[in-house]
């Protein structure tokens, strides 16, 4: 668990930067879902219907998963985040506070904490993802 | 490229564009779903995957309490000091069966379905592409407990195996056709209690033979391990 919340600080912490050092970040996310999330699969708390989860799935506390959702494997969601309608989330790291609006397709993903992206239909690939905005073209996508 | 692998690329770039388009929204999510979720292409790509590791690879089905997770447990216990077995468990929620054979030393990977009454080749894929291959010779994959359903998704492995049990009553096979008629082995379980239930295996065994005259049919226990050598000498 100690493991698991070094990584994520460090990870939170290089994606606040202005150049972000993109190679650290790939090594970091790699090791992240290789190693760290292993044994520490916990879905207990989330609000929602029945989503489709994949081993391992890393859920923190009040995270509402929206209809017909797959998670999974090897993602972290952070306290109060909302994931919206039809996502399918995959080897991804979402940090806490972050809503996500309907149909969202993320594989190798890392959404920013606080972050808002509340419009609908994202597909998105090996990339960090920030910003509060519901419009796709204020989308800031960082891709690694 | 296969030519229908390239047809499910252009649908997929078109419904990029369409999907912005609100009036037709809702329609083209529907189709996506649809499309992206082609099990046949997605199944015969992780067939490929696996031949090419040399993994021998078994889809498990049955109903609920057919003795599924029973009959793996044993499998493991036998085979898991020669070969590096992965399971992935199938289960609308829940790891109660991962945990039951992860005890027999045989790695496990619980997919919660929740409201879905079957595994696909999706969820199988998205497992297969971020695991080294290198590290496994045998995959197991136990399906959500369901005779209906699992018939419609193919999960892309070497051989089906279908499990029911002599307490369902001797109609069962015959009442359930499809996957029979899709699978390679046909398991008749508890044998141990035919003395008290007086089920008619013969029927049982008939029926599965008729629907399927390729299906190889066998009696085991899994309580007493009555027959579980067999039935791997069968699989393998």
């Amino acid at each position: 668990m100690r493991d698991l919340k070094e990584i994520l600080e460090k990870i939170e912490n290089l994606i606040a930067e202005k150049d972000i050092d993109m190679s650290k970040i790939k090594d970091l996310q790699i090791d992240f879902i290789k190693n760290k999330l292993k044994n520490q699969h916990c879905i207990n708390n989330y609000i929602g219907d029945f989503p489709t989860f994949i081993e391992p799935v890393h859920l923190k506390a009040n995270v509402k998963i929206g209809d017909d959702v797959l998670i999974g494997p090897n993602v972290y969601v952070g306290d109060n985040c909302r994931i919206g309608d039809y996502g399918e989330i995959i080897n991804t790291i979402i940090f806490d506070n972050v809503e996500i609006g309907e149909n969202f397709k993320l594989e190798n993903c890392i959404i920013a904490k606080e972050s808002k992206l509340t419009f609908n239909n994202l597909k998105a690939f090996s990339c960090i993802l920030k910003g509060q905005t519901d419009n796709k073209e204020n989308l800031e996508k960082i891709s690694f | 490229m296969p030519d229908k692998e390239k047809e499910f690329q252009r649908i997929q770039e078109l419904e990029s564009i369409n999907l912005a388009r609100p009036e037709i929204r809702d329609q083209v999510l529907e189709t996506k779903k649809e499309v992206e979720k082609d099990n046949d292409i997605i199944a015969e790509k992780i067939n490929k995957e696996l031949s090419k590791h040399n993994i021998k690879s078994f889809d498990i089905v049955g109903a609920i309490g057919a003795g599924k997770t029973a009959i793996l447990e044993k499998i493991a216990e036998k085979l898991s000091s020669k070969y590096r077995i992965l399971v992935i468990c199938g289960d609308i929620t829940t790891r109660v069966d991962a945990d039951r054979i992860e005890a027999h030393n045989a790695e496990t990977i619980q997919i919660n379905t929740g409201r879905e009454c079957a595994l696909n080749a999706y969820h199988i894929y998205q497992i297969i592409k971020n695991k080294d291959l290198n590290n496994y010779d045998l995959i197991f994959i136990e399906n959500v407990g369901n005779l209906i359903c699992p018939s419609e998704f193919s999960l892309g492995t070497d051989k089906r195996i279908v499990i029911v049990s002599i307490t369902e009553g001797e109609w069962v096979i015959e009442k359930h056709p499809m996957l029979f008629k899709m699978s390679d082995i046909a398991v008749i379980n508890k044998i141990d209690l035919i003395e008290r239930l007086g089920t008619d295996v013969e029927k049982m065994k008939k029926d599965a033979k008729q629907i399927n005259p390729d299906i190889q049919v066998i009696t085991t226990s899994a309580k007493t391990s009555n027959n579980i050598d067999k039935l791997i000498e069968i699989m393998m």
